[in-house]
């Protein structure tokens, strides 16, 4: 569905986006993560046939963002940050009014506009001005007009941003469905949203891809996917020697300042490998007491850090 | 397609703000009371060298309300678009810049044509209301609407331009107003000094004034047509290369 090849995006000397790679298959949900400022939305824009690149070839459902724009436009929904809306319109007004515009055909636009109202819970505010509405009526005004005319593609810029925890939960609700039909590529800065969402996730950091995998890969490169807690009465040199004499384990660290006798350590062991039970066994052969044996599975968040920290 | 979808949107907007409406009031009060006046002042003083129509179009008061109209209707056509954001919306849909451009211009230059038609409005009733009936000539009628829709385009174009430029409506307003100022000056060149016969050939190629008092006698002339069509058409190119200027700068 979206073919990027070595993108770069050039504004006034500044390189906001520097000779990116990826490639979304049809149906995909695919996340895109990074800190503010990396190029997510440049990138988007980009996509979305509102910025040219300075560099690079990007194809859309075969068809190039650049000399192909308006074939480009008719299958894409993109909805900007901030969703810009015309405040003087009504819900109804401008929703049909956008169907016009994107070549909806005339006997058509009525039933879409009413099935994007629907699926985006607008019913009771379809009379109202846009301009009276509230934060997140308007993002879901955002969502209704990048869907109304049934695009192959989605990229949606930040949907969540601004939004209550409930109306998170349902626009999060509304993705996943709208991903059985469609392809999606969105940006967010809640990486809960895109562990639950997103089958893959892009990060990027200034300027440049740092990981394309799925969210539970992409947590597994955070130093061994997880670590082990141990906490066990035994001075804290003897914990890090006879552990670290295990196979497979690949750091052992005093995390927090002993509680009296007691130490307490976090074990990192090789991706992929469970130690637990080797460690069990060496706390068995010394005696040592033991408070605490568990697994810490890393968070996307971890991974997130990890990749775009420098 | 996508043109007139653009057009209704635009002309449409102009219903929704109260600017629109106070300029239409306003033209419509200064219009139609210069009007009575000038019936009165014709049929008290029996003055039998020109027409009404004459009159009220070569009177600097019609300069006047074109200069003051033309930047509050153009002001926010573009201005409000980069403010919101919606440029952003409007130019990811399937449209071209061309039909962004043309769309603002004609929605702008329908609603300038609507401010003017109080005047119109107002000649039919001296029509009706005269007795005996006055002589109606169409080409005299028909010519003085060319020019203003002509000349009215030019204006327009221009304040499009201006707003094109910024996203603050005042400055594209007062940039307008500039402009238009700067360009009907030029036929007021002769009153400022002493010009020579070459000179006032050129100025009155491009002036206005002269324009309409060959109009109002029903005088068919091509070349303020060829004029105004081409500076409105140069404009227009203008604002649609620095619309996407805009946009490649990000």
């Amino acid at each position: 569905m979206i073919e990027v090849e070595n993108l770069s995006k050039t504004y006034s000397g500044f390189r906001a986006v520097q000779g990116i790679s990826f490639h979304v298959k049809k149906g995909e949900i695919v996340g895109f993560l990074g800190p503010n400022g990396a190029g997510k939305s440049t990138t988007m824009k980009v996509l979305a046939g509102y910025l040219p690149p300075t560099d690079g070839k990007i194809r859309i459902a075969g068809f190039d963002v650049v000399t192909d724009s308006i074939e480009v436009r008719k299958r894409i929904g993109y909805m900007p940050e901030n969703v810009p809306l015309y405040t003087d319109m009504r819900v109804n007004e401008f929703l049909r009014f956008r169907a016009e515009l994107k070549k909806v055909t005339r006997r058509k636009i009525k039933d879409r506009v009413e099935a994007v109202k629907q699926l985006c819970s607008l019913k009771d505010v379809e009379n109202k001005i846009i301009g009276t509405l509230s934060k997140g009526y308007r993002q879901r005004v955002g969502l209704a007009d990048a869907l109304v005319h049934d695009p192959d593609l989605l990229i949606l810029d930040e949907p969540t941003i601004g939004l209550d925890p409930n109306q998170i939960r349902a626009v999060r609700d509304l993705i996943k469905d709208l991903g059985k039909h469609h392809t999606i590529l969105l940006s967010t800065h809640i990486l809960s949203e895109v562990e639950l969402t997103c089958a893959r996730v892009l990060v990027i950091n200034r300027g440049k891809i740092e990981a394309s995998d799925t969210p539970a890969n992409l947590t597994k490169l955070v130093r061994g996917g997880g670590s082990i807690v141990l906490e066990v009465r035994a001075p804290g040199a003897d914990v890090v020697s006879r552990i670290k004499a295990l196979p497979n384990i690949e750091d052992v660290e005093i995390d927090l300042p002993g509680d009296g006798e007691w130490t307490h350590a976090k074990i990192f062991a090789e991706p992929g490998v469970d130690v637990r039970e080797e460690i069990y066994g060496v706390v068995r052969q010394n005696n040592w007491p033991l408070r605490e044996l568990s697994r810490v599975k890393a968070t996307l968040e971890e991974a997130f850090v990890e990749l775009t920290q420098d | 397609m996508a043109f007139w979808t653009l057009y209704k949107r635009e002309l449409n907007s102009y219903f929704q703000s109260a600017v629109a409406y106070v300029v239409l009031f306003g033209s419509a009060v200064i219009q139609s009371m210069f009007f009575v006046i000038l019936v009165r002042f014709i049929s008290d003083a029996n003055y039998k060298d020109q027409s009404v129509m004459q009159i009220f179009f070569t009177w600097p008061l019609f300069w006047l309300l074109l200069l003051g109209q033309v930047p509050l209707i153009t002001m926010r056509v573009f201005s409000e678009e980069f403010k919101l954001g919606t440029i952003e919306m409007l130019l990811t849909a399937p449209v071209r810049e061309w039909d962004v451009v043309l769309a603002k211009f004609f929605g702008s230059l329908s609603f300038f044509l609507i401010l003017w038609l109080p005047i119109a409005l107002d000649l039919v009733a001296l029509q009706l209301f005269s007795n005996p009936e006055p002589p109606i000539y169409w080409s005299q009628v028909g010519m003085t609407a060319l020019t203003i829709t002509l000349a009215g385009g030019f204006y327009v174009s221009l304040g499009i331009f201006s707003s094109v430029l910024t996203k603050n409506q005042i400055i594209a307003a007062v940039l307008c107003f500039a402009f238009l100022l700067a360009f009907f000056g030029i036929s007021l060149w002769r009153w400022v000094q002493h010009t020579d016969a070459t000179t006032l050939a050129w100025i009155s190629y491009v002036s206005l004034p002269e324009h309409l008092q060959n109009a109002v006698v029903g005088i068919f002339d091509t070349r303020p047509i060829v004029f105004y069509v081409s500076v409105t058409a140069f404009m227009l190119l203008v604002t649609k290369t620095i619309l996407e200027g805009r946009r490649l700068q990000g």
